[in-house]
């Protein structure tokens, strides 16, 4: 199966006071600092909707988005991908987890924004092949558990399906409770799957 | 066994008429994916469907250092000229009267999840837009669409666009009846009829129920019907008046009557006849001259008339001019509750302050219509979801979006509004200030529009916010004032209607390009819009919020009893307002305040070019500046001159006005060229004309036709139409004035 499109969320660690406009002025230095992998394309600015998008960072094949709906965090959207479910997991992961890294670090944002790793969320844009539905879980289950196990290593990780409204889309719940900070799991990731 | 496409999966929900459609468009995309299928072709095909292209898919953007270019997988493969395969485009979806049932809703915002970021956008003409979207999904989001009944279909290109109309019809208290299924037949009727293939470029139709609210807006429609009752052999009989070559564009004109009275029976054969006269007649070349108000012009209206009405006797009989008034008798709309009214029901905190702008009390008694406050017309995928569950408790198959970039609940119970904006604050959509101030339209300017200059979403923004922070404390006449907004003169935020209008353009500091918006007062938005307002100076992007504290302020002072705001800038007089500017349209330099060389919401500096400009071109700028103020200044006598009705003044000074700034871009080449008018015009014209120097990227030569087209025919007695639009003409040519400027002394134009 080739989903459409996956999505992995990293939550911030207490958001109260973060200036949401700060995203913008970074994700535009970005474009100038080559600073992500793949070709990155625009910033689009949907502060004014509540418990919207946020801050969004188009690529072409990768999208992040400081998003506000739920919880805020760092959304990494997978697309227009030929590959698996394992393969595009893995990737947002992988970048979703370097994103967040490079954020804590600009200067902006130092000392003011943490990303948790003990929980993340997974979504799979696609309604056609993964709807909803108890079902659909079993479909990607072995996929997910590969990856988490990749992501978190030693940690304990598990997973379950949120959320019963049929129109939403797959949504997983992660949790690692001992998991590694936003550094150390990136390298971990980059040692483990490149 | 689970299907594994769309196609396969909805092939039982799509009118198979539809899905042939869909296949072969589906067909043509692989084409040019091979490279087999022409761009230009494909370009026009994809448009037809709704698939128009977004900034930067040309493959180069400004980073705010440099321009950068944008590397996809399929190269240089393309999609329509210099417009790349790979780079995303935005989707418009066509909602014919902007009717709307939650089912379709909940397929909308599945859409915007999967293949766009998230976001539904809804347009200034009853539209929704998805931006980012890949063509390669758009096959399968036109199937999903299907499904639900909705079509993207002659949505964009050189067709019959959404079919437009009052969101309040058959609800409002004015209306002699309901144009909802009139303009529904309309729509459907002229939905790739043969007749309406061959334009040469857009056609826009409205229905309105009443001439003295906005309702429709049928004056600045191509083709606008009007609801009306006449009695003929002793009974009633309903039909329309119909009006033709209304449009805003770069420069508006208000729409004329073809006929008082056109029997309900007969408005399908007058569209097709008004569509077959536009095809056969209206410019094919020129698009900047090919819309209808182009040819009514040229035509005049009464040989324009005849010619409609000759081809109107020509037509082969169709039995869907008539089919579906057989259907009006059972046509309705069905409430979800009974009428109750509100009573003494308790109600929640914000609920009088919300109810007093967002809700209109319907004629059905104790059945009120509700407005949905969307933010820069934008809602979210999982809002869209909640409000459709929302819909189906208070409202039905009974929703409207608004030319005003919201959305309206119809056929709620009166008692039921308390527990409505209960639901609907819990989604974050319970905001007020329907009408008001803070209810901005905006076009998507700079955010993804091609044509953008500046950032006319990012203003909005900005204004809403402070706005709505000092709404409770704002005088009511300010309160009730409308403010639209586009990013460039081409009028998609409808700022010639509106009190207070705002118009992207730019302006060049030394070597930067500064955002800025020409402020535009006056413009009416009832009476279907009514008149349309007048460019009175520009002033740079982030100074636009001082600037509207000033104009408001004084209007809120100095207003007498009642007064209108129109009739105060008439009574105030342009010559003050302009004084009102003038402090603000000072520019400091960059190091002085940087602040002002980037656009709202865009921490990107404005434009920055990266050719050095010497001191030998230091000096050519600084004479250019001095003389396009020259110009300026004869524009503004211009405009005073018109207020005062010295139309012939105002012609000659427009004119005047256009030639000083040909020569102050002549100058920037020639410095000694002599000022009279015959010799500015041949060396622009040698210089920057036939060189295409003077050419904007979208819109050509069309401004410098504005200069020739009055040099070389003078009109014997100017009238006040006509000189208005010479005065806005000349408004346009010098803007593209100092674009070129800019282009040509190497800035580069973000």
């Amino acid at each position: 199966m080739i989903p459409l499109r996956v999505q992995v969320k990293f939550f911030v660690d207490n958001p109260n006071g973060l200036d949401l406009t700060v995203f913008s002025v970074i994700f535009q230095r970005w474009i100038q600092q080559n600073k992500l992998e793949g070709q990155m394309i625009d910033v689009a600015d949907y502060l004014h909707v509540p418990d919207g998008p946020g801050i969004v960072f188009i690529g072409d094949q990768t999208d992040y988005a400081m998003e506000q709906t739920g919880r805020l965090g760092l959304l990494t959207t997978r697309k227009r991908q030929h590959s698996g479910v394992q393969d595009q997991l893995r990737d947002a992961f992988r970048l979703g987890l370097t994103a967040c890294a490079l954020l804590e670090a600009e200067p902006e944002l130092k000392g003011k924004i943490k990303f948790r790793t003990d929980e993340a969320e997974i979504r799979f844009l696609d309604r056609l092949q993964l709807p909803n539905r108890p079902e659909s879980l079993d479909l990607v289950q072995s996929n997910v558990q590969a990856v988490l196990s990749e992501v978190y290593g030693d940690a304990p990780a598990s997973f379950e399906r949120i959320g019963d409204e049929p129109r939403h889309v797959l949504t997983l719940a992660v949790r690692a409770p001992g998991a590694a900070p936003v550094a150390a799991l990136v390298e971990q990731v980059k040692a483990k799957i490149g | 066994m689970m299907a594994t496409n769309w196609k396969e999966a909805l092939s039982a929900r799509i009118p198979e008429d539809r899905a042939h459609d869909i296949d072969i468009f589906e067909g043509q995309l692989e084409l040019r994916r091979q490279n087999k299928l022409d761009e230009k072709v494909f370009a026009e095909t994809r448009l037809r469907w709704g698939i128009y292209g977004q900034r930067y898919d040309n493959g180069q953007r400004f980073d705010g250092k440099t321009t950068r270019s944008l590397a996809y997988p399929a190269g240089e493969l393309t999609k329509g000229p210099s417009t790349l395969f790979d780079a995303p485009g935005m989707q418009r979806i066509k909602i014919p009267f902007g009717g709307l049932n939650p089912d379709q809703m909940d397929g909308l915002a599945e859409l915007a999840d999967e293949y766009s970021d998230g976001i539904l956008h809804v347009t200034t003409r009853q539209d929704f837009q998805l931006h980012f979207i890949h063509i390669d999904d758009t096959p399968s989001l036109m199937r999903r669409l299907a499904a639900v009944g909705v079509t993207t279909q002659e949505a964009c290109g050189n067709t019959v666009r959404n079919v437009t109309a009052c969101p309040l019809a058959g609800i409002c208290h004015d209306e002699p009846f309901d144009v909802t299924p009139y303009a529904s037949a309309m729509a459907y009727f002229l939905l790739g009829h043969e007749d309406t293939q061959d334009f040469g470029r857009k056609f826009k139709t409205a229905f309105s129920g009443c001439e003295q609210h906005a309702c429709g807006l049928t004056n600045i429609h191509d083709f606008g019907l009007l609801a009306r009752v006449k009695e003929v052999d002793g009974k009633p009989k309903r039909g329309f008046t119909v009006f033709v070559g209304g449009g805003l564009g770069t420069i508006p004109h208000q729409a004329k009557v073809l006929s008082d009275f056109v029997p309900e029976e007969e408005i399908l054969p007058i569209g097709q006849s008004i569509s077959r006269v536009f095809a056969r007649l209206g410019e094919k070349k020129n698009r900047n001259r090919a819309r209808l108000k182009f040819l009514v012009d040229q035509l005049g209206i009464d040989e324009f008339r005849r010619l409609v009405y000759e081809e109107r006797e020509k037509l082969p009989y169709d039995e869907r001019w008539t089919n579906f008034l057989k259907t009006l008798p059972d046509y309705h709309e069905t409430p979800v509750k009974p009428a109750l009214s509100l009573n003494g029901s308790a109600k929640p905190d914000g609920f009088e302050a919300w109810a007093k702008t967002n809700v209109y009390p319907q004629r059905q008694h104790d059945y009120v219509a509700v407005y949905v406050n969307l933010p820069l017309g934008d809602i979210t995928s999982r809002q869209m979801f909640a409000l459709s569950d929302i819909v189906r408790k208070y409202s039905g198959d009974n929703v409207r979006t608004t030319v005003e970039q919201n959305l309206l609940l119809r056929w709620v119970s009166e008692a039921d509004l308390p527990a409505l904006y209960n639901d609907l604050k819990a989604i974050g959509l319970g905001e007020g200030g329907i009408g008001t101030i803070v209810d901005i339209t905006s076009c998507p300017g700079t955010d993804t529009c091609k044509l953008g200059i500046s950032s006319s979403r990012g203003l909005a923004g900005e204004l809403r916010e402070q706005l709505t922070a000092k709404l409770p404390t704002l005088p009511d006449a300010v309160k009730d004032l409308k403010i639209k907004i586009s990013g460039c003169f081409n009028s998609c935020g409808q700022h010639h209607i509106a009190d207070i209008g705002f118009f992207g353009n730019s302006r060049r500091s030394g070597n930067y390009m500064v955002p800025h918006f020409q402020v535009v007062l006056g413009g009416k938005w009832k009476e279907n819009a009514g008149s349309y307002g007048l460019a009175v100076g520009a002033v740079p992007s982030k100074r636009v919020p001082d600037v509207l504290d000033v104009i408001t302020n004084r209007y809120a002072n100095e207003r007498q009893d009642g007064e209108s705001f129109q009739s105060w800038i008439a009574r105030f007089g342009k010559k003050e307002i302009r004084a009102l500017l003038e402090p603000y349209m000072q520019l400091p330099t960059y190091d002085e305040n940087p602040t002002l060389y980037s656009d709202w919401g865009d921490s990107r500096e404005f434009s920055i070019g990266d050719i050095g400009v010497g001191e030998c071109a230091g000096e050519v700028v600084s004479l250019f500046s001095m003389e396009i103020a020259k110009a300026e200044s004869k524009h503004f006598d211009a405009l005073i001159a018109l207020d005062d009705d010295h139309i012939a003044q105002a012609d000659e000074g427009a004119y005047r006005a256009m030639i000083l700034a040909a020569r102050a871009l002549v100058r920037t080449q020639f410095w000694n060229v002599s000022d009279d008018p015959n010799k500015v015009v041949e060396e622009f014209r040698s210089r920057f004309y036939d060189t295409k120097l003077f050419f904007d990227q979208y819109a050509g030569g069309k401004f410098a036709q504005y200069l020739f087209l009055r040099h070389e025919n003078p009109p014997a007695e100017p009238t006040a139409d006509g000189t208005r639009r010479l005065v806005e003409e000349a408004r346009l040519f010098i803007e593209a004035c100092y674009a070129c400027e800019a282009r040509v002394n190497g800035v580069i134009v973000a």
